[in-house]
């Protein structure tokens, strides 16, 4: 018993190191150790196997509270009503379809951040993916690239993934009108995915307004079911909508971080 | 005749079998609850009526005294036995509610399993892979052993659901203990 005490208190110390330089685990992996001096002590029981849960630093907890509460509306009674005939006049393998188009066009993002994160054999299959689904898939319309196994799957890559990786903390939590959660460093990291995305300048290599203000409307718009269902799931029957989400988006990013 | 090599030997064989064992106790145990659960979202009509049917199928395989507890954390010690019990109680309740609420009628979730885990004794993690909706998910079983083993958490693409409410619970718990958890529960529960 004694033994295990120690065990666990020793891996309480260094997940506690570990967590200065990188962030807390979403969830303690081995199910018993604890972040930093307070709460090791109590990790020896099982009352306290989750004070590892997703923690960030939220500074501005008053302001955001209002912001995701005027979010909250907008979603609830503007964007749900606009998702909702979206899917009504969309059929759902052409909404599949869409969805997989602007998805496969989002290469770059995946295919810079690899790079970045000097994950060579990542950005080969990055590449392979997108040029099979571009023209086998028909511009990205379908997936093929799934049915290969080596090609399947890929894991996630964006910007902001890079700045975890290349160490640099989370700062701290905001949320963004409409967006929603993010932090200082994910902010930056949406800045660059955003920079990143052709569908952000196609429009000025085709030179019609039209273009570079329908395009990216048209991908806010395939892109808000999944996005107001991921909300909703992570938000409904909760005790504290807003805590809620917080602590999702965050266990969600380490987990992204991690892949 | 039992030399100490033998003993050894019989060591060596119950340290690797045993937690082969719950490995695939424990994978069975997902498995079979995700059956069961399945095959009653298919013959019913609506979220309301799913919502009774499994209940009786969740509070067998999951142990939500313990994910009440752990969602809790150390503050739990504080909860007279009465309000222990109507703290797991109303927990029960708004767990079964979100799980059936998610579910769409009609939409079979494919599982895909994935060696299981003990990362400590008397615990199991079983990994899946799951299909829904066109949209693939990791979802991460966990489980303990009390009597048998049940389903003590549930970690979808990395947001552990008890980690998850532990943090909101906290931030009830400082502000006014037992009651203020208690109060939140309620509303919470009160109005979906």
């Amino acid at each position: 018993m004694k033994k295990i005490l120690c065990l666990s208190l020793a891996s309480a110390f260094f997940v506690g190191c570990a967590t200065t330089k990188k962030e807390a685990p979403a969830a303690p992996a081995d199910g018993k150790a604890a972040v930093g001096g307070k709460a090791a002590v109590a990790s020896a029981d099982d009352l306290d196997t989750y004070s590892t849960v997703a923690q960030v630093p939220d500074p501005l907890q008053p302001v955001n509270r209002v912001t995701f509460w005027i979010n909250h509306q907008v979603y609830r009674y503007v964007l749900k009503p606009v998702a909702m005939g979206y899917k009504f006049i969309i059929p759902e393998k052409g909404r599949e379809a869409i969805g997989n188009a602007f998805e496969n066009v989002k290469y770059p993002v995946r295919l810079a951040n690899n790079l970045l994160q000097a994950d060579l054999p990542g950005a080969g299959k990055q590449t392979g993916a997108f040029l099979v689904n571009s023209t086998v898939g028909i511009g990205g319309l379908g997936r093929p690239a799934q049915h290969i196994p080596a090609l399947a799957d890929l894991p996630p890559a964006d910007t902001a993934q890079t700045f975890a990786k290349w160490g640099i903390p989370n700062g701290f939590y905001f949320v963004l009108p409409l967006i929603g959660p993010t932090t200082l460093r994910d902010g930056v990291g949406l800045a660059g995915d955003w920079a990143l995305n052709p569908i952000t300048w196609c429009g000025y290599v085709w030179g019609q307004p039209v273009w570079y203000i329908a395009v990216p409307a048209a991908n806010t718009m395939r892109s808000l079911p999944g996005q107001l269902d991921t909300y909703e799931a992570a938000t409904k029957d909760t005790i504290d909508r807003y805590l809620a989400a917080r602590t999702a988006y965050i266990q969600y990013r380490n987990e992204v971080n991690s892949r | 005749m039992i030399t100490p090599r033998f003993f050894l030997f019989l060591a060596a064989l119950v340290t690797l079998t045993v937690p082969a064992m719950a490995q695939s106790v424990a994978e069975q145990k997902v498995r079979s609850t995700n059956d069961e659960l399945i095959a009653i979202a298919e013959k019913v009509p609506n979220n309301e009526v799913l919502m009774q049917k499994v209940r009786p199928v969740l509070e067998k395989n999951m142990s939500f005294a313990a994910m009440t507890r752990r969602a809790i954390g150390p503050g739990w010690r504080t909860f007279t036995p009465d309000q222990q019990k109507k703290a797991i109680s109303l927990f029960t309740d708004l767990i079964i509610r979100r799980y059936a609420g998610r579910y769409t009628i009609g939409e079979r979730p494919e599982v895909t399993y994935k060696a299981a885990t003990t990362p400590a004794p008397g615990r199991a993690e079983v990994p899946t892979l799951v299909l829904y909706k066109g949209s693939k998910y990791e979802v991460i079983y966990r489980l303990e052993q009390s009597e048998d083993w049940r389903i003590t958490d549930v970690v979808v693409e990395g947001v552990s659901f008890v980690g998850n409410y532990r943090s909101q619970f906290d931030a009830q718990f400082q502000k006014g203990g037992a009651t203020a958890v208690l109060a939140a529960l309620t509303n919470a529960v009160n109005n979906p």
